[in-house]
């Protein structure tokens, strides 16, 4: 990086962090701390909410996503504006109308403690998980620019984040979300016009789409019925609303945001506005990674994106066979490149026989070229077992480096660690809150001074950093960081949304029937995960549906029961 | 749906909640069908 891109990045992240603690100056209790005193209009509420969702994950999986396999993942939140009607009717005016801090405070009111101790526990755990790969995500940045192990910029990027948080609450946290997600939309439209603009003089906007449809990768829409495809219409409407529904309607770090707004009115048509909006602003960060991908079509990509892992195998004894495949990879991409402006030509001359002849043609090489990759990730696991094998979340992140002009880099850097900014500091956030609100000031001291919990607040967000931490120092073993934290939701989000909508919707059902059927249900939901019987995101709705079913059987066994016990009793 | 819906503070380009929630129903169907033809259109 140049001189000037450090001082882009520097500036921009001091300017958000002295606004963050400045904004939350002055804060004396936990309302204020948690809640931001209710008072935030609705464009804050949709770009907290916004900022909270697209973590950096969003800004470094998804173009790799896309470069690897295509735009399909954009279905996946065909769910949310759903989600976000059910939610606007439902979960929103109950939430403000109780006055509560948590969402599973409210399960207490409607069925017992143990319910909302339960619910609380499989967020901490969900969220505490989740929250590590989020900070996990940026540190490999850092690591790709100094050519450091990932543990050290992780443990840089974590303290970083509980510094930030700690000092600021609800209220920073939304106003500094508010000017990074910004920031961010900026940095994205520069980032698409620059990789248009380092395309072949001969290869416009239209022609990139073309030629990267031709291999496969503007695959935006699915409407096969395929339970087993993670990325379809269906499984995208279904399953998608399910996820986007129970992490809205019951992950505290979205709750959070909403319920900072300032009015059921301010909160609703934030919500509404992100369903609008979040869906264009995913195809067009997925649009960026083809363009990615057309433009390394035309400039050799590295053997290996993750550059780490490859100076690892340069300096170790497989140098020589690595330097074999490098060859052999240099003469694969001649060869793709040959049959690439061949398919170029065909589209010019827009003949359909010559098209298909020449995308099998570039299938074939781009094949040989796969082969070689893989051969050298063997080469990398004979070295060190332990070697980080998958480089999707480098492929944007290597082109920044590489290609874009002094100064963007920088702010594309800044918008990665912005982005992993906002998220991780609503979910300690909202860590906390659970922690203090659902635990602390339920179990351990029930008329603490203002003081007291909002001090409780404080060490309960460095705990739950510094969990985090050690989560992401395991984070590097897992493959695509996006899909990673998307599995672990569907693990968890149907069940607590299963106990919510029967809170909701299903009244003869009492808390010690639902208590029962979300520990059946979720012991239900890993088996099926684990046995991979459908794709993931399908995990959502069967946690869901099977709350609901098993609370209604056993609310009916316990109603026989007891009309026995009456009868009994009268005899 | 609760009875008293809140009205106020709408975009002036709806005039209930329930249309809001059409319209955005509709935005969906329009992307999606975008989206489809984007896919054929470069497939």
């Amino acid at each position: 990086m140049s001189g000037i891109d450090w001082a882009v990045l520097v500036c921009t992240l001091v300017v958000i962090v002295v606004y963050g603690i400045y904004k939350s100056r002055g804060e004396q209790n936990i309302d204020g701390y948690l809640l931001g005193n209710q008072s935030l209009p609705w464009y804050h509420v949709c770009l907290s909410v916004m900022a909270t969702q697209a973590s950096a994950i969003t800004f470094l999986s998804a173009p790799g996503l896309a470069y690897s396999s295509g735009m399909s993942f954009v279905q996946f939140y065909f769910g949310l504006p759903l989600a976000m009607i059910v939610l606007c009717i439902t979960f929103v005016p109950i939430f403000h109308r109780l006055k509560v801090y948590t969402a599973y405070e409210y399960l207490e009111n409607r069925f017992d403690f143990k319910t909302r101790a339960l619910t609380a526990f499989l967020f901490l755990v969900q969220r505490g998980l989740s929250t590590g790969i989020t900070i996990y995500a940026p540190s490999i940045i850092l690591s790709t620019i100094l050519d450091i192990n990932t543990t050290y910029t992780t443990l840089f990027i974590g303290g970083l984040v509980i510094f930030y948080t700690v000092y600021g609450g609800t209220k920073a946290v939304s106003y500094t979300q508010m000017l990074q997600m910004s920031i961010i939309f900026c940095g994205l439209f520069a980032a698409g016009v620059m990789v248009v603009h380092l395309l072949p003089a001969d290869i416009g906007f239209g022609k990139a789409l073309s030629i990267a449809g031709k291999m496969g990768r503007t695959n935006a829409i699915d409407f096969t019925f395929d339970l087993d495809n993670p990325y379809t219409v269906w499984t995208g409407l279904i399953g998608g609303f399910f996820l986007q529904l129970s992490y809205f309607g019951t992950d505290q770090s979205q709750v959070g945001r909403y319920l900072s707004g300032a009015s059921v009115s301010q909160s609703r048509l934030g919500l509404l506005m992100n369903g609008m909006v979040k869906i264009p602003m995913q195809f067009l960060i997925l649009m960026i990674g083809v363009l990615v991908f057309t433009f390394y079509q035309y400039n050799k990509p590295p053997i290996f994106f993750n550059s780490f892992e490859l100076n690892k195998l340069e300096k170790s004894s497989y140098a020589p066979e690595l330097n074999t495949l490098k060859t052999d990879y240099d003469q694969a991409f001649k060869d793709k490149q040959l049959e690439i402006n061949k398919l170029n030509t065909a589209l010019d001359q827009d003949h359909q026989g010559s098209i298909d002849q020449q995308r099998l043609a570039v299938k074939a090489a781009d094949d040989k070229e796969k082969a070689i990759r893989t051969k050298v990730t063997d080469l990398m696991v004979k070295n060190d077992e332990h070697a980080n094998t998958k480089d999707n979340n480098y492929i944007f992140l290597s082109f920044v480096t590489q290609y874009l002009p002094k100064g963007l880099i920088g702010l594309l850097i800044a918008i990665i660690f912005l982005a992993s900014m906002g998220s991780t500091a609503s979910a300690l956030n909202s860590l906390a809150s659970t922690t203090v609100v659902d635990i602390y000031k339920r179990l351990i001291s029930k008329d603490g001074s203002a003081g007291e919990y909002l001090l409780a607040s404080r060490m309960a967000t460095v705990f739950w950093g510094l969990v985090c931490i050690v989560m992401a120092l395991f984070a590097s073993k897992i493959g695509n960081l996006l899909e990673a934290v998307n599995i672990l939701g569907s693990y968890i989000y149907g069940t607590i949304l299963g106990v919510f909508l029967v809170a909701f919707y299903v009244k003869q059902v009492g808390g010690k029937a639902v208590f029962y059927a979300a520990i059946l249900a979720e012991i239900a939901v890993v088996i099926c995960g684990q046995m991979e019987l459908v794709a993931y995101l399908w995990l959502n709705v069967i946690g869901c549906l099977l709350v609901i079913l098993f609370g209604l059987l056993i609310q009916g066994v316990i109603g026989k029961k007891k009309t026995a016990e009456v009868a009994n009793s009268g005899l | 749906m609760p009875n008293s819906e809140p009205q106020q503070d709408l975009p002036p380009f709806v005039k209930s909640w329930k249309q809001f929630y059409r319209l955005l129903i509709g935005w969906l169907i329009f992307l999606i069908v975008i989206f489809y033809a984007f896919t054929k259109y470069f497939e």
